[in-house]
């Protein structure tokens, strides 16, 4: 697993895509309270190897640029992404929803964002 | 000229599920496609986090209901991989048999559908839907269900394979080995078939890689990428698992893979059946109360039927933390607008066909 920063992400998988990482296989987001890790998952097709690429945000200032120049694919990714972690994506006109419109404040996959009764095991916190 | 837009579904025979394609034509000349997604999202990855880990599989088993084994597999198999399970070689064999006919079951309703989007070519779905049967009596055997079989447990299976399933198993291989040259011949000597296939909807293999494209699609466009060869998993190195892949990129390709596919999984589980060692394949059963995840992140990899399929688990004690799914059908989709810009209109669904999505998987 490989650390990014936000300001080098474009030059960095445009690199890497020179270096064979030509696949594009995940966009997604952890949300771990604190901040949230943007992840990218990129595929060298030839030598058989995955590469992930963890970019850290903070919830104040959640955005990250957009590698749709680089790869087409990330198109739905990147729109899954801002719809469901409320990350703006920088660098590209603001998409329409992919999913659905969400009636809540929180976007549906922070932690923030809970409408239904959680499981609770004897461990969990009161 | 004008451009004329169409709205194709919600509710459309052609659509696979319910999605709706807001088409811009120029006469009769697709400019754009524009999907409309979402409405069967249930929030599989959100319910998930809600979840102790082995209550979950029911839910990532209704992602895909054309292949929900496969999906089962892929899920258990990453609770296995933050656990540190090991799986035993009996069960092994068990799982890549069971999923090799998921995946012949697939195909089949996958090439029927194909037949039934290219103009009530219906003697072709009738035929590959009786045969699709035949094969989940087979997982029906196995696992006590049609459809969602819930059959995977941590280090191995629910059950042992039944008494006679090994007999019963050869012989529908050698029904479906001399059914498969009847669809052959049946849809290749046709002029319709052969005119709305070849030469449509083609992708090279430098938009293939650029579109994020997956499965069948991109080993019709000739790029040789097999999770299970690339990536293996299983025993599927030792049954010399030899993927299948194509040039052409076109609808004809995409038909063609999934034959050569079925004809190799039958192979395969041929020779699963005869390696099949003895000894315990039961996994540990279904307690609320799991061992405790050793791995914080572990991301697993799997060669669904319509293509790979990626799960990215973050692991809590007793619940995932976050469970992030890479859907196949949502990427082969969201390819359309590229694949069908300059098709006809009534290529739209030929398209469609081939690419073969499934709407619970792409919304998830």
């Amino acid at each position: 697993m490989l650390k990014a920063e936000r300001d080098s992400l474009v030059e960095t998988v445009s690199k890497m895509k020179s270096e064979g990482f030509s696949y594009l296989v995940k966009i997604t987001a952890v949300d771990y309270v604190d901040h949230i890790d943007s992840i990218y998952i990129l595929r060298n097709i030839d030598s058989r190897k995955d590469e992930i690429l963890e970019v850290t945000l903070l919830p104040s200032d959640l955005w990250v640029p957009t590698i749709m120049g680089i790869h087409e694919s990330a198109d739905w990714y990147e729109r899954e992404m801002s719809e469901m972690f409320g990350i703006e994506i920088r660098g590209r006109k603001a998409p329409r929803l992919l999913l659905e419109k969400w009636d809540g404040v929180d976007p549906p996959l922070r932690k923030s964002f809970t409408w239904y009764a959680p499981y609770k095991t004897k461990d969990d916190p009161k | 000229m004008t451009i004329t837009r169409i709205n194709v579904g919600p509710v459309h025979p052609s659509t696979h599920g319910v999605i709706r394609l807001v088409v811009d034509l120029e006469g009769d000349t697709i400019v754009h496609v524009e999907p409309r997604i979402g409405f069967l999202h249930r929030g599989v990855e959100k319910l998930a986090e809600t979840r102790m880990y082995m209550q979950i599989p029911p839910y990532t088993e209704k992602l895909d209901y054309i292949a929900p084994m496969s999906y089962d597999e892929a899920y258990v198999a990453t609770v296995e991989a933050a656990m540190n399970v090991q799986v035993s070689e009996r069960a092994q064999y068990i799982r890549v048999i069971l999923l090799e006919l998921q995946r012949l079951a697939s195909h089949l309703l996958s090439i029927g559908l194909l037949c039934n989007d290219l103009g009530q070519m219906f003697t072709g779905f009738m035929w590959t839907f009786k045969d699709r049967d035949i094969v989940l009596d087979l997982l029906q055997e196995a696992a006590g269900s049609r459809m969602f079989y819930v059959n995977m447990r941590l280090g191995g299976m629910r059950e042992d394979l039944p008494a006679d399933f090994i007999e019963h198993t050869l012989s529908t291989l050698k029904y479906l080995e001399h059914r498969i040259p009847m669809y052959v011949s049946y849809l290749e000597k046709n002029p319709i078939f052969i005119e709305r296939m070849k030469g449509v909807g083609v992708v090279t293999k430098e938009e293939a890689l650029d579109l994020g494209v997956t499965g069948p699609v991109l080993r019709a466009s000739g790029v040789d990428y097999d999770v299970r060869r690339n990536n293996p998993y299983y025993v599927y190195p030792k049954l010399h698992f030899n993927p299948k892949y194509l040039q052409s990129g076109d609808n004809f390709a995409r038909y063609k893979v999934r034959i050569l596919e079925m004809q190799e999984s039958i192979r395969i589980i041929r020779l699963a059946l005869k390696d099949i060692p003895e000894g315990n394949a039961l996994g540990a059963p279904i307690k609320l109360r799991s061992p405790n995840p050793v791995n914080r992140i572990s991301v697993v990899s799997r060669e669904l039927p319509r293509g790979e399929c990626l799960m990215y688990m973050v692991a809590d004690p007793q619940k995932p933390y976050r469970l992030s799914i890479r859907s196949p059908n949502m990427i082969n989709l969201a390819a359309i607008d590229h694949i069908s810009r300059g098709a006809r209109y009534a290529d739209l669904f030929s398209i469609l066909g081939t690419l073969d999505i499934v709407m619970g998987c792409v919304d998830r």
